[in-house]
């Protein structure tokens, strides 16, 4: 059964096609409801890719999966554009997407990245229970992003990595967490686009660092957009710490030649 | 069951009171209406109610009582005035026909083509079997349905007269069920055909609360209640038009109500009208002074509903990533959270309008359906450019902007920067100096709106750690708005 399935959503190339309004609906709709409501079920299990839930092109290499791994703990050092990009690519793949303890994130960044407002669970203020919160946002959301208390107590970490084993979900905890596989932070940021008294802020050069156990025991530094211009996260291939080429003012109407470079080769 | 058993059509009668807003955020109207259905009920106690502002009854066992249709009409609409509210009744074969009685009423507009029609009268009412002739002037775009009626006026068929004209048979071809069903309402039938008989097994569910409950907790189980109701439908491929919902008291009052459904309403779409109709139910009478037996004689002890008028569930395609299955997946999560958290603790945005960040995202209660006040797709001259803030401070952080001699930055009634701002103190973090900046941008907002008025600079500020910030200067005071990274 499930290989049946596998074959279905291989030859439709749902993944293929991100937005879930813009998929062919005719085709298993109209084998009845019983059959298609098994396939959607199984199209949502199978469905976002087995074992690993995509993330933006740039963030790919820095995670040893390549994505965020289902059953995983995914650590962030503050909940910040860092966080809203590593959870973008999944919610526009049709996953949901829970938030608590974050009262204070930015809905319209995360749709500047990709992410889908209409699959946002959003719980502000979980207050002592949250573990419990995570648990059943767990059940139904593919991603929950949760801002931990400081250091969370080790039985409540191991109770939440033993829910996401067994469910296949990812947690990304905006903050501590001990004995996560990895963990990213912006080590060194740069701002393009405004100056003293003039300009605006158009984009970001960052370096973000992976770190971790197993597959990142030696830190990853990856320099990129984040946001290029247009909103995007791409990576950027110069590499210099030092230096950003990106022309100020509103000389710069298009993408810098560096980003527009890099945004090509990513497509 | 109203009147189709005879083969008669039946009479319904609308009433309609004007200007009620549709779906409000927080259902206080929705209760306000109750007043009107409490006085509807004098004269029938089987009121269905549409929406707020709007509910129907069968009209045929009253009226013989009140001294006919036309009587009943005037004396509903009367009955209701009484009350303060603005009413219009209408009497027609069938639903729809009814309620455009009831506007027709109001907008003066003739019956039949002999009658001037009198404007502002209170109750329209349209003879037996004239119904269709009634419809046929009405645009095709009165039916709820935007998709065919486009369709229609394309094809030429621009009244209800002319789609009622055209070959049943032609219609199924063309349309489809949806259009067959849409065709019976322009030839002032109802729109499905009933489901004969009475249901073979008892659809309804009930829950009974030992000891008895408030209405929030109530109205909480009424979830899963719906939940049952609507699975043991669909167990026997039928959906209900209505439900009935069924309170009883620990002192034995009961409440009863009718809401429409037409197989549309999600487990929690009925959960939230079972709120509405427990919001009415009165409290502790007052003046009781033996405590908490009062309070348990306010209870409630039994909450029912009832499916009515089954009809023969038609289908819905699902989608090809099964959109029911995962919103039902969400939901039930949802639901638990309110369970735990409080309904309004659990959210989902909304993408809104506005100037500043912080103006462009509403939050709404799960399952709460709200449109925000401002929409994201008109132009905002002024808008804070492009890329958004990944931070957004529900309440705005205190701050202090000095320039290099120490002293605070300030923007003059001209927008002019006193000094360029040299270092920022965010809330409680540590004095950082500023790299770059831009502004000020000043903004002035809903002058005209006291309580809403703002008139501020905004500042896109850049710290020495690399961090962006929004920040706003309003009557000498600084305030971060946002955080870009």
């Amino acid at each position: 059964m499930r290989k049946g399935i596998s074959q279905v959503t291989g030859a439709l190339d749902v993944f293929d096609e991100p937005s879930a309004d813009a998929a062919p609906v005719g085709a298993i709709g109209l084998i009845g409801n019983a059959v298609s409501s098994e396939v959607a079920e199984a199209l949502r299990i199978d469905g976002l890719s087995t074992g690993v839930l995509p993330v933006l092109p740039a963030l790919a290499e820095l995670l040893p999966a390549g994505g965020l791994a289902r059953g995983s703990v995914v650590v962030v050092d503050r909940p910040g554009l860092l966080c809203l990009a590593l959870v973008a690519a999944a919610s526009a793949a049709g996953a949901w997407c829970g938030v608590a303890g974050i009262p204070d994130l930015g809905v319209a960044a995360a749709a500047g990245l990709g992410a889908e407002p209409a699959r946002l669970m959003l719980v502000a203020h979980p207050g002592p229970g949250w573990p419990q919160v995570v648990t059943s946002m767990l059940e139904a959301c593919e991603v929950v992003v949760v801002r931990p208390p400081a250091r969370p107590p080790a039985q409540i970490r191991r109770r939440l990595e033993g829910v996401l084993r067994r469910g296949g979900g990812v947690l990304v905890a905006a903050g501590e967490w001990e004995g996560a596989p990895v963990r990213l932070r912006v080590a060194r940021r740069s701002w393009a686009g405004i100056g003293d008294g003039y300009g605006s802020l158009r984009a970001c050069r960052a370096e973000v660092v992976a770190e971790g156990r197993g597959a990142v025991t030696r830190p990853r530094r990856r320099w990129m957009w984040l946001p290029a211009p247009d909103g995007t996260v791409i990576p950027d291939e110069t590499g210099d710490a030092g230096r950003i080429d990106f022309p100020a003012g509103p000389a710069a109407a298009g993408a810098p030649t560096a980003a527009e470079a890099s945004l090509r080769a990513a497509r | 069951m109203r009147a189709e058993r005879t083969g008669k059509p039946a009479r319904i009668l609308a009433v309609w009171c004007p200007g009620w807003p549709e779906e409000d955020a927080d259902g206080a109207e929705a209760r306000a209406f109750g007043h009107v259905v409490t006085v509807v009920e004098d004269f029938c106690p089987e009121v269905e109610v549409l929406r707020p502002g709007m509910c129907v009854l069968g009209a045929r066992g009253p009226a013989r009582y009140f001294g006919g249709e036309d009587a009943l009409a005037r004396k509903i609409a009367e009955a209701v005035a009484a009350h303060g509210f603005d009413c219009h009744t209408g009497v027609a074969d069938g639903q729809f026909a009814a309620c455009l009685a009831a506007r027709a009423g109001r907008l003066g507009r003739p019956v039949s083509p002999g009658d001037p029609g009198a404007p502002g009268a209170p109750g329209v009412v349209v003879p037996p079997g004239g119904t269709r002739q009634f419809l046929a002037s009405y645009p095709v775009h009165v039916l709820a349905a935007p998709g065919l009626a486009g369709q229609l006026a394309r094809l030429g068929i621009r009244t209800l007269g002319d789609f009622a004209a055209l070959p049943a048979r032609d219609v199924a071809g063309r349309f489809g069920a949806e259009g067959t069903a849409f065709q019976r309402v322009a030839r002032g039938q109802e729109p499905r055909r009933l489901a004969a008989g009475p249901p073979r097994a008892d659809l309804s569910t009930a829950l009974e609360f030992d000891p008895p409950v408030h209405a929030e907790p109530a109205a909480f189980a009424a979830k899963g209640l719906a939940e049952q109701m609507l699975a043991g439908l669909a167990a026997c491929g039928l959906s209900c038009v209505r439900v009935r919902v069924r309170v009883t008291g620990a002192d034995g009052r009961e409440s009863a109500r009718l809401w429409r459904h037409d197989g549309l309403l999600s487990a929690l779409a009925v959960a939230q009208r079972v709120r509405w109709q427990l919001d009415g139910w009165p409290p502790a009478r007052a003046g009781g002074d033996d405590g908490p037996a009062d309070e348990a004689a306010a209870g409630i002890t039994l909450l029912r509903l009832v499916p009515d008028q089954l009809v023969p569930e038609e289908g819905r395609q699902l989608g090809l990533w099964g959109d029911d299955l995962i919103s039902g997946r969400v939901e039930r999560a949802a639901v638990r959270l309110q369970a735990m958290l409080g309904h309004e603790s659990v959210a989902h945005p909304l993408l809104a309008g506005g100037r500043g960040p912080a103006e462009q995202v509403v939050l709404v209660p799960f399952g709460d359906m709200r449109d925000p006040r401002f929409p994201a797709d008109r132009p905002w001259p002024a808008r804070i450019p492009p890329p958004a803030p990944a931070t957004v401070y529900p309440v705005p952080l205190t701050a202090r902007v000095i320039d290099a001699t120490g002293s605070p930055v300030a923007v003059t009634g001209r927008a002019v920067v006193s000094a360029p701002p040299d270092a920022l103190m965010a809330g409680d973090s540590p004095w950082l100096a500023i790299t770059a900046w831009a502004g000020p941008w000043p903004v002035t907002e809903r002058w005209w709106d006291e309580q809403n008025a703002t008139r501020r600079a905004r500042f896109q500020l850049v710290t020495e750690d690399g961090s962006a910030w929004l920040a706003a200067i309003e009557l000498g005071r600084w305030q971060i708005e946002a955080r870009y990274d």
